[in-house]
This record gives structure tokens, sequence and C-alpha cells, in this order.
């Protein structure tokens, strides 16, 4: 008989009688180039070393349960990202934030410790922030210009790979059908594009991936970063 | 500098988490070097990727005994990978310590390790990466920076003389804390270099190659080597007498990308009793020295707790020659597997083991066996006396087997000294045997096969062996060696790979190297020559046209010593003595094994030797 179905679900509240918990944390400065494998090997040990009681798999290789709903890519910041695991036994979520925090290297930071509220399906969009530099103001802002036609136009493409059955392919998207919002605002010699781009197991963008495109046809910046600020749900509330 | 102004660079190179710092364990003195309190700053250099040198035990000692001074900042710096090198170069990034982002030519100490012949062109390359005049003379009269180097390359250190202060010989941890004091000392008195360099050569375990004048006969053979008046004659190793007592660190920098031994590991020992003829580790780690087993175990669980690994590993030359091997495993195992840690025993000859304990370790579990017969035959197993019969391996293989294990290697050398056809067919024979007794083995796993993965190195003579004086193959016997090794492999079972010939060749006119090498280093590093022992950076005609320019010839470094020649490394005192190894080398060849320390003493000459019953 097959197991009952919210029992089988990662980050489900309740789990096999192990509690689940969903911490919240920051990747800035140069945690960034911290790759999502790395990233969870820090995390794991640690967990290990907080002292935090990790429930670990069954079977011939008991591996800590961890898991992180929407990996980063690597070279980006984030002010939300999450990570979600399973205890075994009750530990108070304070204790849990204070004792990672003291661990974790620089620029990678516990916001906040909780019962996971939704499903990581759910995440349907995330919202970042695109910071470009540039040499003067008039550069900017004529940059700010051709960039909004482009993305008011709503013709921008590229390239993605991904897979087919087990096959390698590489196909071509309309970025547009991604973008669920975007705004430019020009401050001196630097441009904020904001983005509101889906995000998620049914159809993700990564951010670096439209940056290239935008790039290629209005210009490169002197220099630019990217910053994920929220995960959010179909209704537009935050992922929590 | 800071992390901003490296950040550029970044972006643009792969892996770029060898070059952030900022890991769990990193020190960062920053606050004590703002308020002027920080009178000694160190980098601690490895002339190889980040994934390597952060594996390596010696590193993370000497890092963690440097910062539990209040008066030093160690900081560690590896060899930047060529996509890094390339911006820096293009930008004039000077190469920085990974702790305060801070260029290291500003620095008092620059400390290299020296584990491998093939890193000696990225050590020219990391000081020019700097902005360090790559010559000591070049780098005129004051303290800093000091350029210093230790590690099993510092038993000849010749090739590097030029470009080096001063050289640490044998244990680094007691050298280390006196070269800091003393540097201290006349940093604040503000000594020059030389006065400095004086006082450092009357150190145990510190040779100053500038106060040591080499000449050459018209041959090319050293004439002698004088000292200048109040440098020692010969310049002892340090020695450190008792491990338990010795520094040893309670937390390791965890890397946040993964390294080639990601995990927390000790010694057990320092030193072999066994007496490997071609091996130069056990001969120049002599006497043998083991920590007792609650100081490992205590370490053990310290590192578990302060790093967050789940695995440690017990590392020593020769892991089963542990005396107190069993009850420091029980005594680890109680603790280590409620926590979920794994202990990895490397070179653990399994065979002498009990079966309840390999599976409380888990071993079975583990990927593959590994054995190092070294050479194919008896005969030549006797010559090298590296006591292992073929019935050893088998029987260990068949107790793998029928444990469920399908994977085997096998390390072997070609090019040893008396070897013929024979031994080198013995290889391909032992292999075969080993394969078939995988399909002898009733209770093998259904519908798996076996897979023997041999691997041929290259036999190289090293200084403070029995084998100092012998001839190197040449290139193409060794490669006639490895074209007839594959033509004796019948299996499809059994896979083949063999080093490089010419990196080998390179690593043994470096190991025996003298002085004059120091301008065919430099030549090939102008050249472009990085990364030598890696095989896709390795380029052997930038190498050949260097000898060229410098008329020196590779194969007088390769050739046979003379036993009354004087070798480039006389003046350097490992304990072990010349008559030793002289009978030794007559033992060789005449087939005689030596017992191993424990059985009965060889006389080597270790100063200090403890071991019962010797």
């Amino acid at each position: 008989m097959p197991e009952p179905f919210d029992q089988m679900l990662p980050g489900a509240r309740s789990c096999g009688g192990h509690r689940g918990c969903r911490i919240r944390f920051e990747k800035r400065g140069r945690a960034k180039y911290i790759s999502h494998l790395d990233l969870m090997r820090a995390m794991s040990r640690a967990v290990r070393q907080a002292g935090i009681p990790l429930w670990y798999t069954e079977g011939f290789h008991p591996h800590p349960y961890l898991s992180f709903p929407l990996p980063l890519p690597l070279g980006q910041e984030s002010l939300c990202e999450a990570m979600d695991l399973r205890l075994e036994q009750n530990m108070p979520l304070t204790e849990i934030r204070e004792g990672l925090n003291a661990i974790l290297p620089e620029g990678l930071r516990v916001l906040s410790v909780a019962e996971p509220w939704n499903e990581s399906g759910e995440i349907h969009a995330a919202d970042y922030v695109v910071g470009c530099d540039f040499i003067s103001e008039a550069r900017a802002s004529d940059w700010k210009s051709r960039a909004g036609e482009l993305l008011g136009a709503g013709e921008l493409r590229a390239a993605k790979r991904g897979k087919q059955g087990r096959r390698k392919i590489e196909k071509e998207i309309r970025l547009a059908e991604y973008i669920h919002r975007w705004s430019l605002e020009q401050n001196g010699a630097g441009v904020t594009l904001r983005l509101r781009l889906a995000a998620g197991s049914a159809a993700n963008l990564n951010p670096a991936l439209l940056c290239g495109a935008l790039f290629a046809g209005a210009g490169e910046p002197a220099d630019w970063s990217v910053t994920r600020t929220a995960l959010l749900r179909e209704d537009g509330a935050d992922w929590e | 500098m800071s992390f901003k102004a490296i950040e550029p660079l970044l972006r643009q190179v792969q892996k770029p988490g060898r070059y952030t710092g900022g890991e769990p364990g990193s020190i960062d003195k920053s606050a004590a070097q703002n308020a002027g309190e920080l009178p000694l700053r160190y980098a601690l250099c490895f002339p190889d990727t980040y994934e390597i040198g952060m594996s390596h035990l010696g590193m993370k000692i000497l890092y963690g005994l440097a910062n539990s001074r209040e008066d030093c900042w160690c900081e560690r710096v590896f060899a930047p990978w060529t996509d890094m090198e390339k911006l820096m170069r293009a930008g004039g990034t000077a190469l920085w310590g990974l702790e305060s982002g801070e260029p290291i030519a500003g620095f008092d100490l620059v400390g290299f390790t020296l584990q491998y012949e093939m890193s000696y062109s990225n050590i020219l390359n990391m000081l020019d990466l700097a902005g360090i005049p790559l010559r000591a003379a070049a780098r005129g009269g004051a303290l800093a920076p000091l350029v210093i180097g230790g590690g099993p390359c510092a038993c000849n250190p010749e090739p590097l003389a030029p470009f080096f202060d001063l050289f640490v010989l044998g244990d680094g941890e007691q050298a280390q804390r006196e070269l800091l004091d003393l540097l201290a000392a006349h940093k604040k008195r503000q000594s020059s270099k030389a006065e400095f360099l004086r006082a450092a050569a009357k150190l145990e375990g510190v040779y100053v190659p500038s106060l040591y004048t080499v000449t050459y006969n018209r041959n090319g053979l050293i004439e002698a080597v004088e000292p200048a008046p109040g440098a020692p004659a010969r310049v002892k190793k340090r020695v450190v007498r008792d491990l338990d007592s010795c520094y040893f660190p309670e937390r390791f920098v965890v890397p946040l990308l993964e390294v080639v031994h990601d995990r927390t590991v000790t010694e057990l020992f320092r030193g072999c009793i066994r007496g490997c003829r071609f091996c130069q580790a056990g001969y120049l780690g002599r006497p043998v020295r083991e920590k007792s087993p609650a100081v490992v175990d205590a370490q053990c669980r310290a590192l578990c707790e302060n790093t967050g690994y789940e695995e440690v590993s017990l590392c020593s030359l020769s892991t089963s020659d542990y005396s107190a091997l069993p009850e420091l495993l029980d005594g680890m195992l109680d603790w280590t597997l409620p926590r979920k840690i794994n202990v990895s025993v490397p070179s653990l000859r399994i065979d002498r083991f009990p079966r309840e304990m390999m599976e409380r370790l888990a071993l079975l579990r583990r990927g593959g066996l590994t054995f190092a017969p070294e050479a194919g035959s008896q005969r030549l197993r006797d010559v090298i006396n590296k006591n292992i019969t073929q019935e050893q391996v088998l029987s260990t293989a068949r107790q793998a087997f029928s444990g469920g294990w399908t994977s085997v290697k096998l390390y072997f050398m070609i090019g040893l000294p008396t070897e013929t056809r024979e031994d080198i067919a013995g290889i391909a024979q032992l292999a075969q045997a080993v394969t078939d007794e995988f399909y002898r083995n009733p209770d093998k796993p259904k519908g798996k096969g076996v897979t023997v993965s041999l691997s041929a190195a290259s036999f190289v003579p090293k200084p403070f062996t029995p084998f100092q004086w012998e001839a190197m193959d040449t290139k193409e016997q060794l490669d006639e060696k490895q074209v007839l090794l594959r033509s004796h492999i019948r299996s499809k079972k059994i896979s083949l790979s063999c080093h490089h010939a010419d990196i080998s060749l390179l690593e043994g006119v470096f190991a025996r190297g003298d002085r004059r090498l120091a301008d065919v280093l430099e030549a090939a590093w102008r050249a472009g020559a990085r990364f030598d022992g890696w095989d896709d950076q390795f380029k052997p005609e930038l190498w050949r046209a260097a000898f060229e320019s410098r008329a020196l010839d590779p194969r007088d470094y390769t050739r046979e010593r003379e036993e009354s020649e004087i070798l480039p490394w006389d003046h350097l005192n490992y304990g072990v003595t010349k008559a030793f190894l002289l009978r030794e080398r007559a033992r060789a060849y005449r087939g005689e094994t030596t017992p191993n320390c424990r059985e009965a003493c060889a006389g080597c000459g270790a100063d200090e030797c403890r071991i019962q019953g010797g």
C-alpha cells in the first residue's frame, strides 16, 4: 500500500513525526561565491556543529535531511533564502538561530527560524533587484531608456539549457513569458532594475539570463549585481 | 586592498571560492592590526591550488600555531589558477593573504611549504605575483619580507637556494615558534636581514643557504661546500620528541568549496618502522614517534566538535603499525558511531584486522581496496624491502571479495634498481591473479564484475634513501617499460594508468639537484612553466629549452652517483647516516631484506630513537 501522500512531501509540517523547521537566511558579500553544492555542505556542517538534533534518513547511508526550496545561482546575493530541516527532537527556535549565527561564515546569516507554512511547490515568483553602475549619469540615463524600450517591447529572447529526458538540450525562450513585473529607476550614475520573475518548479528564470539578453541589446554596465529580495506565492503574498 | 578590490576578478574565474577567504575557522585579526598591536604578519603559502593546500595537515598545524600567538597574524596563500593569474597580471593585482585581502609583499614573513618538486615553478610565480623579487640577493638588506621554506623537499633545497632566505629542516612546530620569537626581537631592534640570518643559523634545524658557498670542479661535480664563520658545518634537522605535548590545533579552517581531503585528520605517529628502501618519507621522519591513544582520541573529538566534519581520518605512513590501534579504534567508535561520524583508516592492512572491528568501521562499505606491492616479483620486493607477499595480497583480496568488494587498486613502480623484464611482466601477473581470485570466489556478488586499477608510477631516486645514488631510468626506458607492461595485460577488467615519464624525470632532476638548477627553474618559469605536476599544464618543451639555455644536461642529474661524490645535500643531517644508507644499498643488491625497527634495530643513526627492543 502506498504511503499517504502528505507524509512524503518534503517540507511538510509534520513528516513521519519529525518536526519540520524552516530557516530563512541571507547570503551576501563574499558568501555569494559559495556554490549551491558547497552551501549545502557548509550548512549541514554548521547544523551539526550547532548541536541541532537533526533527523537522519534511514537506510544504508544515513544523511541529514536538508532541503533548499529555491537554489540561488552562484554570484547572486539574497535576503530571503530558505532551508528546510527535520528535527529528531524539539529545540527552541531562537536557539537554532543563535547557534547557527555563531558558526556560519561571513555573509551567511540566519534571519528567522519557524515552522514551515507553505510547501516548497507553492513558490511561484521571486523579486530581484539588479543594481547597474555606469561611468556617468549620461550613460546611465541613456542605458535606462534603451533597456526600458527592450523590456517594453517584450521581444527579448535567450537560450535556456534544459533536459529532454536524459538528453541535454538548448531551447530559445521568450523572456517576457517569465517577467511578471519590471521597473527601472535612475539614481545618479546608477540604474536600479526591479524584477518579479517566475520562480519555482513550474517555471523559473535566472535573472542573469535576462541580464545577459538585456545587456546584449542595451550595452553592459561598468558593474552590476543581482540580489534576490523576496519569494512569493501565486496570490502575490510572501511565501513563508 | 580589500575584498572589494578583488571582487571584479572573482566574477570572471572558475571556482571563485578559492580566493574569497572568510571560511569558518579562519582567523581575522584585523582589529588588532588596525590598533597597531600586530608586530608580525606571516603569509603561509602553499604552492598549489586551494583544494590541494587546504587538504594538507602541516599547513593547518603551522597556521594554528602561528595564530595562537598574540603578536602574529598568519594568513593562507595558495597558487592562483591560470585564469586568475591572467586577470591579476592584466589588472596589476598583487597576491594577497586570504584573511586580510592585503598584499603579502608587505608582510614580515613569507613561508612556503615544499611538498613536491613539481611545485617549484609555482613558488617563483607566487613571489612574482606578490611583487617580491625572486632572488634573495635582490631583496636588499631590510629584514622584511623574509622568504622561508620547510617540508619534505627541504631535505635537498639546493635548486631553490638562491630564492630563499632560510629553510627549516624536519618538524616545523618548535622551529617556527623560535623563528617568530627571533624575528619579533630583531624587528624591534631594527636589525638588518644579515644580522637576523646569522642569528637564525644558530637555531637547530635552520639552514641559511647564503651562508654556504658551493664550488664545482671541471666535471660539474661538487668540489666543496664551505660554511661561513659561525654557521654549522652540517645542519641538523629538527625533531619533535614528544608528540603528545606538541601543539596540535583544536579547530581547522573549514573550506566552503570541496577540497581533496575534506575531513578531520590527525597523525598517529611520525616516521615509519618499515624501511622500504625507495621511500624518502620513511627515512626523513625517523625515528618513529607515536602519539598516545588518549591524545589522538581527544584531538579528534575536539576537531569534530569544532568543525562539524562527519569524517575523521587517522593518518600516518603505515597506520597498521600503530601499537595501540585496536584500543584507539574501540574507544573512538564509542563516540563516533552515535554521532554518525565515519572513521577512516588509510593504509590499513586488513588481513591482520579483526573482522568485527572492520564491520564497525564500516570499511566494507567503502569504494575500494588499495594495495601497494610496488614491485611485480618477490625478488624485486626484497630488493626494495617492501615486505608484502603475493599470498598476502591474494588472501586479503579474497577476504574483501567475499565481503562484497568489487574494486581493487594496485600501486606499482617501474624503473626500480635491478628491475628486469620479468619483474614488469610480474606486475601484470599479480593483477591477473587478483582478478582470477574474484571469479574463483563462490559468493561473489551476482551480476557484478571486478575492476582492478593498476597504477604504475616511475621510480624516482630521492635523497636520504639507500637508493640516493641510483641511476634513474631514461625517458626511453620508462616509455618502453610502460609499453611492455601494457602488452602483458590480457584482461579487460584491468585498467592501467602510468605516470607521465617527463614529469617523473623532472622530479628526479630536482630531487637530487644542485644550486645550478635555480637558473633553469627561473628560465622555465619565465617561459611560462606553471603547475608542472598537473598533466594538463606541464609543458616539457619549456623545460628542455630552459636546460639548453643554461647549458645543463638533465641526464647529469638522473645519472648514477659515485659513492665517493659529495652529494648536494651532504651538509644537511637528517639523522640517518651515510654508512647506514650504504649498508642498506649493499643489502638491496644482495636481495636481503632488513627487519622493521621493532624487530631489530638496523642502526640507522636517527637520534634518540626510543623503540623498544631495538
